[in-house]
């Protein structure tokens, strides 16, 4: 059997972590020794990840049993109670078929970071592409990690990343801001995720994701045997629950972690922000690795999400809501790159929504298609936004699409994805997971019907904002003298972007989830074609996407969206979401931290201090009985002496 | 044979004198001399009680005890001289540095 592409698997992290190395330290050290700052070794690393990616994607279907798991402990238990801790690589066509993702997309951040970074002359360069590899090389171990602390610890890893990388221009005020916010709105979710990390253990004594005889070792698993009241699982619960209940409880506080990374209401606010950083570190964040860690989390431990019918519906109607609410933002936005981020909150949504609805292979289809077109539509920003000289208003924009055709064919095709024309491969994923959440939610479930319904319209508004952008960047007259002189953009930007127009679909292994589903979750198929409800989404998007291209498409557009009055400050302000978190941070948790300090200054340390200064008291006036004279002493010896056999005659009776 | 109260009566009387001494000088040789009185009486008491009970036990302690004392004054005057030339006194109530 090919064990060899399975023997190099940690290699295929570890070569971004050399990278990382390189660029840092020679960065660091000897700055001229490093070519093209550091993007030559994180290109040939990221390559090798990519081919390595590929041999382990292409053999892990021909392997026993379908996967390769290797594992090894790092901290071994002692004791009665103890579990262990592991290291683990778990390659099954899952995680094979991620790595194949976040590595390419990561190789072609990188060749465009050689357009987008080193042509336009940026400083720093060690220090980002060091960012970059690291951030590769955490995605990419949390990908094959095979058990719940070491991804909780590479997911961790990456949110240290993408704040390294989001405030790349430290220098100025926004980038430092806006990585300051990402990284604690994540960290706000992680918090949960950790209470689940340790929940977990808690419970099953393990948190691997596979492994042992019979799956006996893997806590899903062992979840799965607990809740079907057969022997062999021994589970403990806490807070009196029933493990139906105290399961659900457990896949709640990891959602807390998922809905933080990938931008789901209401943890979403940090990714429209995010895109202060560089646009390629943008596109390394939306399409592959940071917000696709979040889906990627709910998929890879799938087996115990199914069993948990009412965390599945929450986990559909918050995707389903959040697609919606993000594509109405994203219908009023003037920069491109602010569209493209509501657009990936959105189309993340949509992989919640087909999650919880029962659509693992939807979803985890869905999650490959929009790396790709997500990757091709933030490069393209990124090739329209060196040629307009860092303007990103669309509104200055217009006709670029005599410019730069290669850009604009490549553009078109990611939005035809994006808004889910046929034959585009969005229309396929989304389609499908559309599907499955009505096929499941016509059997029976009211949350999951309400979940499709937003879904639905959130495809009409999808169509929309996506052809404004395209009309308003590419079409009509260019309104601005940029626009009419665009910066010329070199291969290393085109060739990335013609590389992601060739992606294609591949079938998942999808497990037993099925039966989960429909044995646990009684997650009923209530038999309905697929044809009807994909016709229907499919006019929806062509609707909203004729509309814009109606209202936009035109020489010399106008602002239409300014039509609908209040509605479009709210949607301008993101729904105040932004003020309202503020409010909590600063009207709530701020005097709720100070009353604490008070607290904690005033009881606490008061009583401590009390004592100590008690104390002291006590031992200032007791000091003054030594006197230093020996006879004084004599006296004290003595006085005490004949108290003490008055005292003892006295109650012994002697007298 | 003289009754064994008025030993201890002697030893009780000879030990009360000693403290006294102790309680109320100041100088480290009347100190030293209050400290003898005290071995004293309880070396009266132990020659007493040995001869009350015929048991030659008390009698023998009695002579560690003069030993004992003999050491005790050769450290005791010891001190006194290292007293002496630190305070240029012996007054027991001068030297009070070693306090807080």
């Amino acid at each position: 059997m090919a064990a060899l592409p399975f023997e190099l698997a940690p290699a295929i992290a570890a070569l971004p972590f050399v990278s990382f190395l390189i660029a840092l330290l020679v960065g660091a050290f000897a700055p001229r020794l490093l070519p093209k700052g550091g993007a030559i070794p994180g290109i040939l690393a990221t390559g090798g990840s990519l081919l390595l990616s590929i041999w382990a994607f292409v053999a892990v279907r021909g392997a026993s049993e379908g996967m390769y798991h290797e594992s090894m402990t790092w901290v071994a238990g002692v004791g009665e109670a103890a579990f262990d801790l592991h290291f683990g690589v778990l390659l099954d066509p899952l995680s094979t078929l991620m790595l194949v993702i976040v590595s390419l997309v990561a190789f072609l951040v990188h060749v465009f970071s050689l357009g987008y970074m080193n042509d336009e002359g940026e400083t720093g360069l060690p220090r980002y592409y060091a960012g970059l590899g690291l951030f590769t090389a955490s995605m990419l171990s949390f990908v094959f990690a095979d058990n719940l602390l070491m991804a909780f610890m590479f997911f961790e890893l990456v949110g240290l990343c993408s704040w390294l990388l989001i405030g790349f221009w430290q220098t100025e005020r926004a980038p430092p801001s806006a990585a300051k916010k990402a990284f604690l709105v994540t960290r706000f979710g992680d918090y949960f995720f950790l209470v689940g990390v340790v929940g977990v253990f808690a419970t099953f004594g393990t948190t691997m994701f596979v492994g042992g005889e019979g799956g006996l070792e893997s806590f899903p698993h062992l979840a799965e045997l607990a809740l079907a009241g057969e022997g062999g699982a021994e589970v403990t619960t806490f807070l009196g629950l029933d493990p139906q209940a105290w399961f659900a409880v457990l896949g709640l506080l990891i959602l807390g972690g998922v809905i933080g990374k990938s931008a789901q209401f209401p943890l979403h606010t940090w990714l429209p922000d995010a895109m202060e950083g560089p646009t390629p570190v943008s596109a390394l964040i939306h399409a592959a690795t940071m917000v696709a860690a979040g889906v990627y989390l709910v998929a890879r431990i799938y087996g115990f999400y199914a069993l948990l019918p009412e965390v599945l519906a929450l986990i559909a109607f918050v995707g389903g809501f959040t697609a919606l609410f993000a594509a109405t933002m994203g219908v009023v936005k003037k920069e491109l790159k602010q569209v493209l981020a509501y657009s990936t909150i959105s189309q993340y949504g949509y992989m919640m929504l087909g999650l919880g609805a029962g659509g693992y292979v939807a979803a985890t289809f869905h999650l490959m298609t929009h790396a790709f077109f997500k990757a091709l539509l933030f490069l393209g920003a990124g090739s329209v936004i060196i040629a307009m000289h860092h303007n990103e208003n669309m509104w200055d924009m217009g006709g670029l699409k005599e410019k730069m055709p290669v850009t604009y064919y490549a553009f078109l095709s990611g939005s035809l994805a994006l808004a889910g024309i046929v034959p585009f491969s969005g229309f396929w994923s989304k389609d499908e997971v559309l599907f499955e959440a009505l096929n499941h939610g016509m059997a029976g479930s009211e949350l999951l019907l309400g979940a499709y319904a937003m879904g639905l319209l959130a495809v009409f508004f999808t169509g929309f904002y996506t052809f404004r952008m395209v009309a308003l960047t590419f079409h009509g007259d260019a309104r601005t003298d940029t626009a009419r002189n665009p910066h010329g953009v070199r291969w290393n930007v085109k060739f990335p972007l013609v590389v992601l127009l060739d992606a294609g679909p591949e079938a998942l292994g999808a497990h037993h989830y099925g039966e989960l589903l429909h044995d646990f979750a009684h997650y009923e198929s209530a038999g309905i074609s697929p044809l009807a409800p994909g016709a229907l989404a499919l006019v929806l998007a062509l609707a909203g996407a004729g509309l814009a291209w109606k209202l936009y498409a035109v020489p010399d557009p106008e602002e239409h969206t300014d039509k609908l009055g209040g509605a479009k400050t709210v949607l301008f302000n993101n729904y105040y979401q932004d003020e309202y978190q503020v409010w909590l941070a600063e009207g709530v948790t701020l005097p709720l931290a100070r009353a604490a300090d008070k607290f904690d200054q005033g009881v606490i340390d008061g009583v401590v201090n009390g004592v100590s200064s008690v104390s002291l008291f006590g031992g200032s006036r007791l000091r003054r009985i030594q006197t230093g004279v020996v006879s004084n002493y004599a006296f004290l010896l003595t006085a005490s002496f004949v108290v003490l056999l008055v005292v003892i005659g006295l109650l012994g009776g002697w007298f | 044979m003289v009754p064994i109260e008025y030993y201890l009566l002697l030893s009780a009387a000879v030990f009360c004198i000693g403290v006294f001494g102790i309680l109320t000088r100041r100088n480290a040789l009347l100190f030293l001399m209050s400290v003898e009185l005290l071995l004293n009486a309880a070396n009266v008491n132990l020659v007493a009680f040995s001869r009350f009970h015929g048991n030659l036990t008390g009698q023998t302690f009695s002579l560690f005890t003069l030993a004992l004392a003999a050491a005790e004054v050769a450290i005791g005057i010891g001190i006194i001289l290292v007293l002496y030339r630190n305070f240029a006194d012996v007054d027991v109530t001068e030297a009070t540095t070693m306090r807080w």
